[in-house]
């Protein structure tokens, strides 16, 4: 595994959301990886084996739900942590998918700051 | 534009629609869903932008933050006036200012805001409606923004049917149940017309007409006018 700034995967189907949070991380000393679905990312992750996944729900091809559902079934690469970043202000299905914490949009900038410091493996 | 005085009406019954609370709060739902995409990258962009310094703003980032901001605002923009018409239409609050509106003029003046490259017209020679302008061009112009999509050239073909004007708009084809009630779960839409085709049915409803989708067009009806010329 290449060394260096820990590795964030940004997961989301909305391309400015995605650009906006790579912009924060990058400013932020973050290296950055993103998908715009969950199949994406399956890719990503088994390509690059980032620190922690920003994953948003509601996304074509494959939710957010079914890719967290994948990843568990991925050996170690299941316990890559993950952080839900979602439209909908319910938590419940953060829970349901085993994230590690959950960001209603629009959350703050520091809100996120302070989750990925947190969670970042 | 007709010299023919405008008359102000209140929408017809039709026009509203009194949704079971089941539904009503899943197209709030949805609504919100789709608002708060573009809502958090304005604040974002706004928020990094005013962190940076002025030498830092007339840079490269700082202009890609400007961008990213006004383009979440204009997406805010289309998604806010839908949801808000959509609403006012459902209690028919909106009175409309009914007036003969020749069609090829109506397509002429929001061509350009749908983001129509390719547009051809197929329309008789001073086909008109009795609608309010204002109306009917939102309904227009969500229509062919839809059928734009991906950057598909867009074909409007108009007839007289009876007391009515049908125009059929071909160009990307619309997705199965296009015109059905948005539902939270589908994906985001980045132009912010996520609500346009919804709230294009209840404007057409409104106009004493109707919206409904084929295979491969969008159909608009609505009541015909005398040619004006």
């Amino acid at each position: 595994m290449a060394e260096g700034p820990p590795l964030v995967l940004v997961v989301d189907d909305d391309p400015d959301i995605l650009e906006a949070i790579c912009d924060i991380l990058g400013a932020e000393g973050y290296r950055v990886a993103r998908a715009r679905h969950g199949l994406e990312a399956l890719e990503r992750v088994e390509a690059e084996r980032p620190a922690l996944i920003l994953l948003d729900l509601m996304m074509p091809v494959m939710d957010g739900v079914a890719f967290a559902s994948a990843l568990r079934r991925r050996g170690t690469l299941g316990s890559v942590p993950v952080v839900v970043i979602s439209a909908d202000s319910n938590p419940d299905r953060a829970v349901a998918v085993g994230a590690r914490g959950f960001l209603a949009k629009p959350f703050d900038i520091d809100a996120l700051l302070a989750q990925v410091a947190a969670n970042v493996r | 534009m007709s010299n023919e005085p405008r008359t102000e009406t209140p929408a017809p019954e039709g026009a509203s629609e009194h949704l079971p609370n089941d539904k009503r709060s899943s197209f709030l739902g949805f609504s919100a869903h789709e608002i708060r995409n573009p809502l958090s990258t304005a604040l974002w962009s706004a928020e990094l932008l005013a962190r940076l310094s002025s030498e830092e703003r007339g840079g490269a980032r700082g202009e890609k933050l400007s961008g990213m901001c006004l383009r979440a605002l204009r997406r805010l923009k289309i998604l806010v006036e839908d949801h808000f018409l959509s609403e006012r239409l459902a209690i028919g609050g909106l009175p409309l200012r009914l007036e003969v509106v020749t069609v090829a003029e109506a397509i002429a003046s929001i061509a350009g805001k749908a983001g129509v490259v390719n547009l051809s017209l197929d329309l008789p020679q001073g086909l008109a409606v009795r609608a309010d302008r204002g109306m009917l061009e939102h309904a227009l112009e969500a229509l062919l923004a839809a059928a734009a999509r991906e950057g598909a050239p867009v074909r409007v073909e108009g007839a007289r049917a009876d007391d009515e004007v049908r125009l059929k708009v071909r160009g990307a084809p619309p997705a199965p149940d296009a015109l059905a009630m948005p539902q939270k779960g589908t994906p985001s839409d980045p132009s912010g017309r996520a609500l346009a085709l919804y709230t294009a049915r209840r404007v057409a409803a409104a106009l004493g007409g109707s919206l409904s989708a084929s295979a491969d067009a969008y159909v608009l009806a609505l009541p015909i006018a005398a040619d004006p010329h």
